[in-house]
């Protein structure tokens, strides 16, 4: 008897020779746990849904959902027989059914499951419109939510989602997250979402896993994997912060050539004189025009709630400041731009 | 899914196999002795079957390559008087077989023909004759099979011409290219593969024609082959020369495979294709415009249905001694058992490929279609020689009864044949469906609980239906038409429309052939007139 939900010891997903991601190990521990799996495009995420669901076998490994092998070398068990749901990323609707009757594929499986009810369900996705339409006249959008509505109305054992909302329209894509969450929530549904969009993954997974070069990388909770990446790699991917040499000073310091020192809680002992590579991200540093340390503008973003500033330090390195939108004056490229000090960053995460 | 034998796979499998059969039986025929025919056949006919064959292909290729694009191009860029009733009138022609084309062009021309009637009830008695062109031998067979077959380069390059988008003919203009130059260094090239792939139809047909070329008594290699069996009763021979055909055909079919993936890029995409305004035309031009499509329409159909209504209407006694309700029946027959059977066959086929993804499948479902390349008479002589060697070797070690008569001169073994000869034609329908239909379309099935039958049954079959119903009425056209084949393997006595028109035809009884020819006409119009909207389209 496992403890956990769903477990997958071991396992090579393999969608070629070349496209792999090699020996995954990732629990779900409670029913109704979310996951969310991040990486970049063609690294194998879908590949692992697709195994996971039954429609690629294994080789090595085992994946057990509810104390049952799915999957191991020996052991294989049809897709139609796991109950779990899965909705593509591409048009997966049935072409010669409309959008009601593909939705009602899904109510049909476990009929006696009560769940969510369809009309609610297609009101809060936004396809209340396009039910009698078929699947060629609708958007893409639009049918990536109906595929959204079959597979939660299936009532599975485990949800696989495919980018699921990566064609809907920005206007409901935050409001649909919501519902979205609150029905997995409520229905205790556990899924697994592929996504690359990592603020996606971190408002709607209880877990997030980094899958990079093959790998994942980092399975942890979404807090975790942005404050504590455990990796170079990671950092790159979440292109969130930079990286910058410093030296270690002290059991609660560092120095940079460009910065000065830097105080904060490693999470991380190194030995005093180290010479490290220290993440600096956005909100670590503070905007303050009184400031004597100032450095040269070279790039603003305007990102509605925030700017985002890109400050060139003596040494060419580019370091990005995060700054309120509402922030009484904005600074124009070549200007300078005063940062804070002393600095202090609330954990110090080297590599 | 990973790749599983399945009842699927091992299904595909053995129709594939089945399929193949008539090409490994060609094929061998390279390692067994032939009869001194062969030697008599290489010392004397050979060549000339061989530079026959050559000379047909290339009067026939050259024919209807112009009338084909011709056709196309008019009807595609401009506007003109009746352009939409030619649209489509012009793929009539698909219902009148060669070999009818054949009986009317010496019925029309021969001495003392239809011609010298018309023009003595127009002028009075006079000697018409040396005034009349002859269009027999190899004149005669060029004419009858490119009017007859140019409806495959006209329907491939009009699909490819209404698929060009107007961007690329405007690209044109903005390089300050005339009308004649955008033809020539636009519209034609990026319609090429549509032509090779039309032209590749249409060389593999005339190389396996055998009604024309026979009726005008041109010593081809598909007539070769029939003699060195009949004539010879050297089945090896037979075999071997169909074995230089087939060489000779799969390179044809090779380039056609070829062609059309090219022809990919030719596939509008929803944002970049811009339909066609069609240019007006006016006067003189508009006047040819209609002129040269009418002159096609009517010599490549109505000529021929003319002809032999003329014929049935003067000789009303050879309609009366016909037995039109068997003969009806028996095409029937044949038509409804080889539809559900290429059909059904096909289907499963192709989930077969679907389901495993075994490449070593469908390289076996490519290779065995190739039989579409193989000539009737060739299929019919391979698959004889097939079962007597089975019969011979198996069997009769076993100890069995004689297996030949249950495939050989009955009902059963022609739609074996036929299953053969058309299976490319219902696979490939089936297929160009399927490819329409993702993958994770079943998937989604399965995920929601469908076995792979229940998908097949509910997912897929009710999707496939129009396909289905279309593959169906372009089968029973082709059966209706096929003659070498059901001559070959009918049970005796058994007729058809288009076997009792060849057999008063080589009786030298055109006049008698004329009342089955117009039925078979007739009936094959009706269903491309069903199916018209579809093979235009695609």
């Amino acid at each position: 008897m496992t403890k956990n939900f769903l477990e997958i010891n071991n396992v090579t997903f393999r969608a070629s020779e070349k496209n792999k991601v090699n020996n995954v190990s990732l629990n779900i521990e409670n029913e109704g746990d979310i996951v969310c799996l991040l990486g970049p495009s063609g690294i194998g995420k879908t590949t692992i849904l697709r195994t996971i669901a039954g429609l690629e076998k294994i080789d090595s490994g085992t994946i057990i959902l509810k104390d049952k092998v799915l999957s191991s070398n020996d052991s294989h068990i049809e897709p139609e027989n796991r109950n779990i749901s899965m909705a593509f990323q591409d048009n997966s609707l049935f072409p010669h059914y409309n959008v009601l009757e593909n939705i009602k594929f899904g109510a049909e499986r476990n009929k006696k499951k009560k769940g969510i009810e369809i009309d609610d369900l297609i009101k809060f996705l936004h396809i209340d419109h396009v039910i009698d339409k078929f699947p060629h006249q609708i958007s893409s959008g639009e049918a990536q939510r109906a595929s959204l509505a079959r597979a939660l109305l299936s009532n599975p054992d485990l949800l696989l989602l495919d980018e699921p909302l990566s064609n809907v329209d920005q206007s409901f894509k935050e409001e649909i997250q919501v519902k979205l969450k609150q029905i997995l929530t409520e229905q205790k549904i556990t899924t697994i979402i592929v996504t690359h969009d990592s603020y996606e993954a971190f408002y709607l997974g209880t877990k997030c896993g980094i899958i990079l070069d093959g790998h994942l990388k980092q399975y942890d909770d979404p807090y975790n994997v942005y404050h504590f990446p455990n990796s170079v790699e990671v950092v790159n991917f979440l292109n969130r912060g930079i990286l910058i040499p410093a030296k270690v000073t002290g059991e609660n310091s560092l120095e940079n050539k460009d910065l000065g020192t830097i105080t904060g809680n490693f999470i991380k002992h190194y030995p005093k004189g180290s010479e490290v590579k220290l993440l600096l991200q956005p909100e670590d540093l503070e905007h303050d025009d009184k400031s004597n340390l100032k450095l040269e503008v070279v790039d603003r973003k305007f990102r509605g709630t925030n700017f985002i500033y890109t400050l060139k330090t003596e040494s060419s390195k580019l370091i990005p400041v995060f700054v309120h939108s509402h922030h009484i004056h904005q600074h124009e490229v070549d200007e300078k731009f005063g940062i804070k000090r002393p600095i202090h960053i609330d954990h110090i995460v080297c590599f | 899914m990973g790749k599983k034998i399945n009842i699927w796979y091992f299904s595909s499998f053995l129709i594939s196999i089945v399929v193949a059969i008539p090409i490994v039986t060609v094929f061998s025929s390279f390692f067994e002795t032939t009869g001194n025919y062969s030697l008599i056949l290489k010392n004397t006919f050979l060549y000339d079957y061989i530079f026959n064959s050559f000379v047909l292909l290339t009067g026939v290729l050259i024919l209807t390559f112009i009338i084909g694009v011709g056709c196309a191009y008019l009807v595609s860029f401009y506007d003109f008087p009746g352009v939409n009733f030619f649209k489509w009138v012009l793929i009539l022609s698909f219902a009148v077989p060669a070999y009818i084309y054949a009986y009317s062009l010496t019925a029309f021309f021969e001495n003392y023909g239809t011609a010298f009637s018309i023009l003595k009830s127009l002028f009075g008695e006079g000697n018409y004759n040396i005034f009349i062109p002859k269009f027999d031998g190899m004149m005669g067979a060029i004419i009858s099979i490119s009017f007859s077959l140019f409806g495959y380069v006209y329907v491939l390059t009009r699909a490819s011409f209404h698929y060009q988008s107007q961007n690329l003919i405007e690209l044109g203009k903005n390089l300050g290219f005339s009308k004649k130059k955008s033809f020539f260094k636009i519209i034609l090239p990026s319609a090429r593969p549509a032509i090779v792939a039309g032209l590749s139809l249409v060389a593999m047909e005339t190389l396996s024609d055998f009604g024309a070329v026979s009726f005008f008594g041109i010593s081809t290699l598909t007539t070769g082959i029939y003699n060195a069996w009949i004539s010879f009763d050297d089945l090896t021979l037979a075999n071997r020369l169909s074995f230089y055909l087939l060489i000779f055909i799969l390179g044809l079919f090779v380039l056609e495979n070829l062609s059309r993936k090219k022809a990919q890029y030719h596939t509008p995409s929803k944002g970049g294709f811009k339909s066609k305004t069609l240019i007006k035309l006016k006067g003189l031009k508009s006047f040819f415009a209609f002129k040269f499509c009418a002159i096609i329409f009517f010599i490549s159909f109505l000529f021929p249905v003319l002809q032999m209504l003329y014929w049935t209407i003067i000789f009303p006694k050879h309609l009366i001694d016909l037995n039109l309700v068997e003969l009806f029946l028996n095409t029937i027959l044949l038509v409804i058992l080889s539809s559900i059977v290429l059909i059904s066959f096909a289907f499963i086929s192709n989930y077969g490929n679907r389901v495993s993804r075994s490449k070593f499948l469908e390289v076996l479902t490519t290779f065995s279609i190739s039989g579409y390349a193989i000539p009737g008479i060739i299929l019919a002589v391979a698959f004889i020689t097939f079962i007597s060697w089975f019969d011979n070797n198996i069997i009769d070690i076993f100890g069995f009864k004689t297996i030949k008569s249950i495939f050989i001169g009955s009902i059963f073994g022609l739609v074996i044949v036929y299953f053969i000869r058309f299976f490319s034609l219902a696979s490939n329908g089936i297929k160009s469906g399927y490819l329409k239909i993702s993958y994770s379309i079943d998937e989604s099935a399965y995920l929601l609980g469908y076995s792979k039958f229940k998908t097949f049954k509910n997912i897929h079959i009710p999707y496939l239906k129009n396909s289905m119903l279309l593959i169906g009425i372009l089968i029973s056209i082709e059966i209706i038409k096929e003659l070498p084949i059901t001559l070959i393997m009918r049970p005796f006595n058994f007729e058809t429309f288009a076997t009792t028109a060849y057999v008063f035809a080589s009786q030298d009884l055109l006049e008698a052939a004329a009342a089955p020819s117009l039925f078979l006409i007739l009936i094959a119009s009706l269903f491309i007139l069903i199916t018209s909207k579809y093979i235009l389209k695609d």
